[in-house]
């Protein structure tokens, strides 16, 4: 299997600040990534190296067998959708109309019930058809992460006419959802991953992560501290070194994924206190 | 159409319409229009308005603009095309005038411009503030109203007044120094320069401009002031207001000068004043008197 | 085929808003030409509608004894180029205003502040002023022949340094821009004054004059002048209004969506500076219709640039007409500034607007 999305070497540099340095991962078609790590680590600026909103002072990223930087914006749109970690309105569109904005460049060759067809099914998958003509800036926050998860979808469906080799990025979808909007949420990407879009995501919950990934990212210090299998990255020793929390991990559920609790919580408060 | 139109001005305006619809006819064509009795006036600039008033020729005029305040009954009988810089076209033409005389000043020159292409005649008369410029000023306006041996009557008139004014600024012995203050808000004072209309009947009534080092009408500093050094504080009386004595010289900048001492302020009619037509050797002997003639108390002189 | 729920809602969504919106254009449609008959109609001159009828057929037939009538002279070369001049210059401020709304995303934005305004004022100073100095042998009406040229270039060019300032690297960012926007036009409005301070009593009213803004001394030429100006970008401006759509996400957010945000933004500022130069030149500084009418159409039908963008010309053209028919016979035969009557019907339904709005907002 072909690599849909690969960075090689990327970094960017700051005059001394290094928000990402020398990362390389490979994506490939269908796979689910997540990327963890700690506030500063660097997930966001990668993400954007890897969605070319920012080119990189070093390396360089492939999307699709072509250089990144060199595909104009218009057909970058048809390969890859995109969900920022929060986006405010300065004007009050609908719901509908903010997830017909994301299709409105892609989607223009579409006919006009195809289009519909595809806000539609955008809100479903969002769950957010009963908010469909309120205004986007009377909701609250979750609720519009999900307008916005919707907007993405809707993009990237209307961008299938034009290729069907697409990645999905998501920035912390799930921080404002309650824990069932982040299921839902998670299992629609996985969804479109098992549909042959690539996912990269950055997510706070490693549960969550370890749940939905195929492979997890684990950033430090923007570097790539370790790439691999949920089971393999999620242990006691990278967590405590890159989170400083200690962890009891537990194998929970019967297909082996790690389950992670903080433990001595209570202990090291009690500490705190004390100091 | 003429939902909006129910000021008194456009009543007038319909009431001369009607009156002029005879002759009308024959005076929107160029060329027939020219003969006397068909002449239509609108007057744009105060100094016209006063010297068709003078000639006895207010019969001829069918607009003013409003700085025409002299005489009074100018702005209550006649159409007002508003302000002399900012004419409407067709406004002017709505009074189907044969000429608008204006001056150099007038405009905006797209409108005048506009004016001029329908036809009417637009003749210009000069600003200049001098003996000769004010004469001739009656001379040619008396021409275009067809009245020009009422025009030379008035001019020597008024040529005998500038004579007997000289006499009269020749008796000075020792000239007195005159501050001409256009406005006064918030104690920022703007003094009329060298160049400027008030410098002009200063210098006719015989007395010293003491702001000749700027150029124009301009601020001031409270320092200029003083340093000024104004013998007589002159102001301009809008309307039924004049600046008061107390007032202008609770201001440190005028508490400091010679002006001060004998609180001489004087105030008088802006047209009148500034305008340059047919009053003004009357004018500037009234500055004069007022200047020379005070005895402690301000002067405030009307026309 | 299956119909989801959610998809019937959204085309039933779509298609009422699209109504909607049909309905009012051809409201605002018959609005704008009730009014342009008006205006024909009406003014200091009592034309019965009848003559006027006539006058324009005669116009049209080109019989030359009705063109020689003085009706003819005052519809044909007065009320019509002042019609023209004030649709056209009214639809040019209000797509400029909601053209920089969209840009700078922020509903008080206008074409003062991407320093077209200062650029001109300063540029309009500079050749009454100066003009006169230099040329003034020559004519005395010469600096007026130059004042539309002055404007219009100083407006452009004040807007093309704000520009340059703002971009790096490719990229511009529309917050320096802003703030140069108001460091430039403080640079502009201090030499405007000591350009005034140095102007003769004549020149400084000519100079006040100009900043009021006046449709009067609309003629065919000026309309001929302005028009290619303004109409090309009239007509090239809904192109912009999807990618204006995404850029109120935000610009990452815009690129993403496939929209070529430096390309879409630097179309957006030539356009506002073309336009409002070209406006200013011809009427002088003519305020609130770049606000004013995008926010309320906003309130009526969204934020919706395909709506907002030709509906923001079609209405920004019926308010000016509309301004200006006041201005000219409200106290005819002379007029009033429309500057004065923009702001004075504006600013208040301006407020009342945003009254209005809080409270829906807070229910």
């Amino acid at each position: 299997m072909t690599a849909l999305l690969r960075a090689d070497n990327v970094g960017v540099a700051y005059g001394r600040a290094k928000p990402v340095d020398d990362v390389s991962l490979t994506l490939a078609a269908g796979e689910l990534m997540v990327v963890v790590g700690p506030n500063g680590a660097g997930k966001t600026t990668l993400m954007k190296l890897l969605t070319g909103e920012i080119s990189p002072s070093g390396g360089q990223v492939i999307l699709d067998g072509e250089d990144l930087a060199r595909i104009p914006a218009w057909r970058l749109a048809s390969k890859r959708a995109v969900m920022a970690q929060a986006t405010r309105l300065a004007f009050p569109f609908t719901v509908a109309e903010v997830v017909r904005i994301g299709i409105d460049s892609v989607g223009r060759a579409l006919t006009r019930a195809d289009r519909e067809r595809t806000i539609g099914e955008a809100l479903r998958a969002a769950d957010i058809g009963h908010l469909t003509g309120r205004s986007y800036q009377t909701l609250s926050g979750g609720e519009q992460q999900r307008v916005q998860f919707a907007r993405t979808f809707a993009q990237l469906k209307a961008g299938q006419r034009m290729s069907d080799r697409q990645v999905l990025f998501l920035d912390e979808p799930v921080a404002n959802l309650d824990l069932a909007h982040q299921i839902a949420l998670m299992e629609s990407a996985a969804t479109l991953a098992s549909e042959g879009v690539a996912v990269i995501a950055v997510l706070h919950d490693l549960n969550l992560a370890a749940t939905f990934a195929d492979r997890i990212l684990v950033m430090h210090r923007g570097r790539a501290h370790a790439l691999g299998k949920p089971a393999d990255v999620v242990t006691r020793a990278n967590v405590e070194l890159i989170f400083g929390v200690d962890i009891c991990r537990e194998n929970g559920s019967a297909d082996g994924l790690p389950v992670v609790l903080p433990q001595n919580y209570a202990r090291s408060r009690m500490e705190r206190g004390a100091a | 159409m003429t939902v909006l139109s129910f000021n008194r001005a456009s009543r007038l305006s319909r009431r001369s319409l009607l009156a002029g619809l005879a002759l009308a006819a024959v005076a929107l064509r160029p060329g027939i229009g020219r003969a006397q009795a068909a002449q239509r006036i609108v007057a744009a600039g105060g100094v016209i308005t006063e010297i068709l008033y003078a000639l006895g020729r207010q019969d001829l005029i069918v607009g003013v603009d409003t700085t025409s305040l002299h005489p009074p009954e100018a702005m209550r009988d006649k159409a007002n095309v508003g302000y002399v810089r900012a004419l409407s076209a067709e406004g002017v033409l709505s009074l189907r005038p044969t000429v608008l005389v204006a001056i150099e000043g007038a405009g905006p020159p797209d409108t005048v411009k506009l004016i001029a292409e329908a036809g009417v005649k637009v003749e210009r008369v000069g600003e200049d503030t001098s003996e000769k410029g004010v004469v001739e000023r009656i001379r040619v306006i008396g021409r275009l109203a067809g009245v020009e041996a009422k025009a030379e009557e008035l001019a020597a008139a008024v040529e005998r007044d500038f004579a007997l004014l000289k006499q009269q600024r020749d008796a000075v012995t020792a000239k007195k120094r005159v501050l001409f203050v256009l406005s006064l808000q918030n104690g920022r004072a703007i003094v009329g320069g060298k160049g400027s209309s008030a410098d002009a009947i200063i210098a006719h009534a015989g007395a010293i401009n003491a702001a000749e080092a700027v150029e124009g009408y301009k601020p001031v500093t409270d320092e200029g002031i003083i340093s000024a050094a104004p013998d007589v504080i002159l102001m301009m009386q809008r309307g039924n207001h004049a600046a008061a004595p107390a007032e202008v010289f609770a201001l440190p900048a005028f508490s400091a000068t010679p002006a001060a001492a004998r609180k001489a302020l004087v105030t008088m009619d802006g047209l009148y004043l500034l305008g340059f037509g047919p009053r003004t050797p009357e004018a500037a002997r009234d500055l004069m008197a007022a200047v020379y003639g005070l005895n402690g108390d301000s002067g405030s002189r009307r026309p | 085929m299956t119909m989801i729920a959610e998809a019937a809602t959204v085309s039933t969504l779509f298609a009422s808003q699209r109504r909607k919106l049909a309905v009012a254009g051809v409201l605002f449609a018959l609005l704008m030409a009730a009014l342009a008959v008006i205006s024909l109609g009406s003014g200091a001159v009592k034309i019965a509608p009848a003559r006027v009828l006539e006058v324009l057929r005669g116009w049209v037939a080109g019989d030359p004894e009705i063109m020689a009538s003085r009706e003819a002279l005052v519809i044909v070369s007065i009320r019509m180029p002042r019609l023209l001049l004030g649709a056209m210059i009214g639809a040019a401020l209000a797509v400029s205003g909601a053209l920089m709304q969209g840009l700078f995303r922020n509903p008080l934005a206008d074409p003062g502040l991407v320093g077209v305004s200062s650029g001109a004022a300063l540029a309009a100073a500079f050749t009454i002023v100066l003009g006169d100095r230099i040329f003034g042998t020559v004519s005395a009406q010469l600096p007026f022949i130059l004042l539309p040229f002055g404007a219009f270039f100083g407006g452009l060019a004040s807007t093309l340094i704000l520009y340059a300032i703002a971009t790096r690297h490719g990229r511009t960012s529309v917050a320096v821009m802003l703030l140069a926007g108001v460091a430039l036009g403080a640079f502009a409005g201090s030499l405007t004054g000591l350009l005034s301070f140095i102007s003769d009593d004549r020149q400084l009213r000519d100079l006040t004059f100009w900043a009021l803004g006046s449709l009067s001394g609309a003629s065919w030429t000026k309309v001929m002048v302005i028009a290619p100006l303004v109409l090309p970008v009239l007509l090239a401006v809904p192109m912009l209004a999807r990618g204006l759509n995404a850029l109120l996400m935000g610009e990452a957010e815009a690129f993403h969506l496939g929209i070529p945000v430096q390309r879409l933004k630097s179309a957006a500022i030539v356009m506002v500076a073309v336009a409002v130069g070209a406006s200013v030149a011809a009427a002088g500084v003519i305020g609130f219709v770049g606000i004013v009418v995008p926010h309320l159409l906003r309130l009526m039908f969204g934020p919706d640039h395909r709506m907002l963008l030709p509906f923001s010309a079609l209405l920004g053209a019926t308010l000016l007409t509309g301004a200006d028919l006041l201005a000219r016979t409200m106290v005819a035969p002379a007029e009033l500034p429309i500057g004065i009557l923009t702001a004075a019907i504006g600013a208040p339904f301006f407020l009342w607007l945003l009254l209005r709005r809080d409270r829906s907002l807070d229910a």
